[in-house]
Formats: C-alpha cells, structure tokens, sequence
C-alpha cells in the first residue's frame, strides 16, 4: 500500500469524464497504461506490442492470441537467461534492454522485477 | 572361546501378483492458453512500470529506426546449396509395366512422406484399368526407390491426390469415374476409410482436384472438397461406416457466370462449365480461385446464396459460386494457385502453355509468360520465397522463376523426362522447403534438392512481392 502514496498522482476526475466501464477510483492508471501502449504501438513501424509478468503470462497485448502466448513463453525464457549470463559475467551488472535482430524484423525486450515490456518493430533499410 | 552363528534358517516360497491393471496413455491437442485479463490490482503498478521503461522504448525504436548499422549484413545459417539436384527417382514398377503417369503427387503433414497417384491422363476409357496410390517414407532407412512404403490398389485411375493437413496417413483422391476416396495409409490390410460410393451425388465427370477443407466452427475436423469437369463444386465430410455424405454442393453455370469479361459464345445444349483445377486463398478461407475448361478463372466463394439454375440431381442444394471471371487463355486450365504471401496474386497455367499472374482486383491478368510450346500441366508458388513459382511443362522439364532475377525466362529450367514426355504435377514441400517433388508420364516421381537461393528468403521480398503487384497493375 506504500506505493499509493509514494507516487505523484493527480486528483481523481469525475466519473462523467471517464472514457469507459473501469474500476472506481483506478480508472486513471488504466488509461494511463491504454495510452502509454498505444503511444508505443503508434510509433513508426512497430507490428506489435506487449506485456508479460513475471511467469511469463501475457497481460496486455496488440497482437492474436496464439502469436501473443508464443512470443511471451520464449522471450520471458530467454530474457531471464540472458539475465543471468550478464549476472554471472559480472554480479554487481544487471540486464537494462534486451534486442533480437532477426531477417524480418526486430524484438525489443524491456525487462522489470514484475513485468516485461516486449515490443516488435520492422525496421526500415 | 570360540563363537560361531547358528545356521541360518532359509525357506523358499513364490510370489505371483494376480490382479493386473491396464492402462492408456495419448496426448491431446493442447488447450490454447490465452491472455489473462488485467485485474484491477495491478493497474497501479504496472502504470509505473510503463511510466518506467516508455522512455527508453522510444528511444530505442526511434535509434532503430534511422539506424544503417544493419544494412547489407547477411546471416547464412545452413550450409549453402549451389545446384539443384535430384534426390531421388521413385517408381512403382507394376504401374509403369501398364503405361500408367504420375497424375497426382502430395506431400503428408510432416513433410517426411510423399504419395503419387497413377492414372491416365490422355482421355480414354481407362476406368476399368487397376491403378495405384504408392507412398515414399523418405526419413525412413533403407528406403527403397521402386518399392513404396504403401501401396493402394484402386479399382479405377486416380486423377489427383491430398493428403489431410494434420493427419499424416489419411490422403484422399479422386477418380475417373467421378468418385472421391480417403484411405489411411497406416493400415495395411484395409486402407479405405471413406468413400462417396456412386449415388446422386457424386461427380458425373472425372474428378479433377480434391482440396481438404477446415469444416467451420471446428478448425480441426475436415471436410473434402471435389472439383470436376461436370461443374459441380461439392463438399464432403465422413459420417458413419466409411460414407462421405454430400455436405454443400456448388454448380456452376454459363448463364450465372458473372459478365466482367466478353467471354465466347458457347453453343446451345452446353449449359454446365467444367472445372479443372481449385486453389483457395490463404487470407480469406472461403474464397476460392477454379480453373475452368473454357479458360477463365473464376473468383468464387463459399458463402454464396444464389441457387444454381441446373437440374442436376443433388440431396443438398446447389448453388451458384462464382462472384468474378478474369479473362481467358487460350485454352483449357490445368493449374492454379493462390500466393500464400500476397491476398490479390494467383496464377494460372493452362493448355496455351502461358502462365497468367492474376491479381483478383481486376479482369485482365498483371502479366502473362510464355513458358513452354506445348502444354502447362501444373504451376505452384513457393511456400517461402513470396517471388518464385515452379511450373511443369509438356516438353518434360520443370521450371523455376524468380521473379525477383527476371520476369522473362526462367531462373533454372530442370530436365525430368529424357525423352520429352510430360511433367504433370510437382509439389513443393512445406516443411522441408528444399524440396520439390515431381511426377511425370513415365511414372517416376523425381524429388528435387533446390539451391539454397530458392529456399531462404531475402530481407524485403514481401514488400517486394508488394512493389510488384502494385506497378504491373498500373
């Protein structure tokens, strides 16, 4: 619950101006997450937008369902994997960002104690 | 002193357990896992993780955006194939002793099996001649060119062939006198699952291609759909003891044809347009492209509501599914097929010896080769290079075209037949997609290793494939 008060929050708005169905009194974190992926899934040749937690379940996606649950077991794998080989190098090290380059495209990982921001863009050549 | 153990007492007896228990193990499809919705405690913290990471991300896709670090680097993974070369020549010896072709060739789910179909293409009353379905294990050792490992006797000749997209021993067939048959290859002594049996229903016509269907609403049952010369479009699924039961049924009739190109009279009394060949698109599953006698493709659909005017006899209504006609070649289609990479391209190739690229967007075709003098029996898009298609020709070669290389003649022409006699079908094989496998009038199937330029895909040929269709249009 400390996290409530340690955060900058501001007022709650009335619940006329609210865009949609949301819980009371959150509403204002839930479009904040909406808008904070669509600003990231608007950005120039992104395909896809997603976020996993710490099992590797995904919470949040742009993508169908069965793409959706691939990308999240394999990348959650192999971020915690990559996670550990920077740790091993060096224990006072810790992973920031993780990029796949493939023929097609590229993966972004942003790896968090909880979560994990997993973003896929089409570069241009 | 002196100690010693007293002699042990030991006893025989014997155990037998009476009761046994049997049991049965089998994997089932895996339950799909989906997205968990968000609940609402989470919210709070995960805004904060956003709130965390969004910078960074927008960094990062911008830098990557106008990055040139990458341009020009190439990764070769497996090792590089120069030539094309043929792997192996499979035969069933007592089918060729009857003059019998190579008129159907399939590939199995797993890409480790490829079964042909022996026939006779050259129109005759060949439905009393005995003709066969053989199977090739390729990963199987010891695997014997001129001895399949199935073989199917069938009592009539087998105009084409599928094998069932999940199932890797069920394939089912067409045949000359109109029938369509499924058989499970793994079992031996009695082969034959389904079939249509000769009622009403069924074809009047040889049967020119089957299709295996997902049937809707349960993406892993199948039904089988049967084109022939007679018109009719019919769909089957396998009810029962071994029946396949007429599900929906297609007419197609010269009057419904769609008029968006002149197309030439037909005398009266010819009311019915056969078709010859099938390929549905793999964007939108109800949509379909026939190959027709008359030459003209047709754009049709499964959804279709008009009620065909013909008085064939059928238990289920037929109806009319043709929605657009392109313009025709100059003669018959043998082959048509939908790219798997771009929704508005298919090709055609037909008894002109021409291959037409369609788009579906308009009448006329984007562009039309001449490939061969003689006649084109089948033309397959690669399932991995989105500009490169295979096509068989007449004079017993099979061709390959980049279209990325040039779009006038083909890239590597590949010699089947010494002796000029023709190729009738090939099949690129989807899960090893360095092979090509081909059948031609001789009754061998060759298997073909392609070089490793028509296996690996370039960094932008889709787009390219794109660029392509939109500049040939305009």
């Amino acid at each position: 619950m400390n996290e409530w008060t340690k955060t900058d929050r501001e007022p709650d708005p009335l619940p006329s101006s609210l865009p949609g169905p949301t819980a009371p009194g959150l509403g204002e974190p839930q479009a904040e997450v909406e808008e904070t992926l669509k600003r990231i899934q608007s950005h120039k040749g992104v395909i896809g937008t997603m976020v996993v937690n710490a099992e590797g379940i995904p919470i949040r996606t742009t993508l169908d369902n069965s793409t959706t649950v691939q990308y999240a077991g394999l990348l959650h794998h192999l971020t915690m994997k990559a996670k550990s080989t920077v740790r091993d190098i060096d224990p006072q090290n810790d992973l920031t960002f993780l990029r796949i380059r493939s023929k097609k495209h590229e993966i972004m990982v942003a790896p968090d104690k909880e979560y994990l921001l997993i973003v896929i863009q089409n570069p241009c050549e | 002193k002196s100690c010693q153990t007293a002699s042990i007492a030991t006893a025989n007896a014997s155990a037998q357990a009476r009761n046994h228990v049997d049991a049965q193990v089998q994997t089932e499809a895996p339950v799909p896992v989906s997205v968990q919705p968000l609940s609402r405690y989470n919210v709070p913290r995960l805004a904060a993780f956003l709130r965390r990471v969004e910078a960074m991300v927008i960094r990062e896709l911008n830098k990557n955006w106008q990055s040139h670090a990458f341009d020009g680097f190439e990764v070769n993974w497996t090792e590089q194939q120069q030539m094309v070369s043929c792997l192996y020549t499979l035969g069933y010896p007592p089918a060729q002793a009857q003059g019998l072709h190579v008129t159907g060739i399939s590939w199995n789910s797993t890409g480790s099996v490829v079964a042909c179909a022996y026939g006779r293409l050259d129109h005759g009353d060949w439905s009393t001649l005995k003709s066969f379905v053989c199977a090739w294990n390729l990963d199987r050792r010891g695997l014997s060119p001129r001895q399949p490992s199935a073989v199917v006797e069938v009592p009539s000749a087998v105009l084409c062939l599928a094998f069932h997209p999940t199932q890797p021993s069920h394939v089912a067939g067409g045949l000359y006198s109109g029938e369509v048959l499924v058989w499970d290859l793994s079992r031996p002594e009695d082969p034959l699952l389904w079939r249509t049996g000769l009622t009403d229903d069924t074809h009047t016509d040889p049967v020119s291609q089957v299709v295996w269907l997902p049937e809707p609403g349960h993406s892993h049952r199948f039904q089988v759909l049967s084109v022939a010369t007679d018109g009719k479009v019919l769909l089957w699924r396998g009810v029962g003891a071994g029946q396949l039961q007429l599900t929906e049924g297609f007419a197609l009739v010269m009057q419904q044809l769609p008029r968006s190109t002149k197309l030439k009279k037909h005398p009266q009394g010819e009311t019915e347009v056969g078709a010859t060949a099938v390929a549905f698109s793999s964007f939108d599953p109800r949509l379909f492209i026939l190959g027709t006698e008359g030459g003209f493709p047709l754009k049709c659909s499964l959804a279709a509501g008009e009620a065909a005017l013909t008085r064939m006899p059928s238990s289920v209504p037929l109806r009319a599914p043709a929605q657009f006609t392109f313009s025709p070649h100059g003669g018959p289609i043998y082959a048509v097929s939908c790219s798997p990479f771009h929704r508005n391209l298919f090709l055609s190739a037909g008894t002109d010896g021409h291959v037409h690229l369609y788009s579906m967007l308009q009448a006329p075709p984007l562009t039309s080769l001449q490939l061969s003098l003689k006649y084109l029996f089948a033309v397959r898009w690669s399932p991995v290079r989105p500009l490169v298609f295979a096509a068989a020709s007449g004079e017993g070669d099979v061709q390959l075209f980049d279209l990325q290389k040039s779009s006038q003649k083909p890239t590597v022409l590949i010699k089947q037949t010494q002796d000029e006699s023709p190729v009738y079908c090939l099949e690129f094989n989807s899960q090893q997609t360095q092979l090509l496998a081909a059948g031609d009038a001789q009754g061998t199937v060759k298997v073909w290793q392609l070089s490793t330029e028509f296996t690996e895909q370039g960094p932008r040929e889709a787009e390219d494939l794109d660029r392509l269709a939109a500049e040939v249009a305009t």
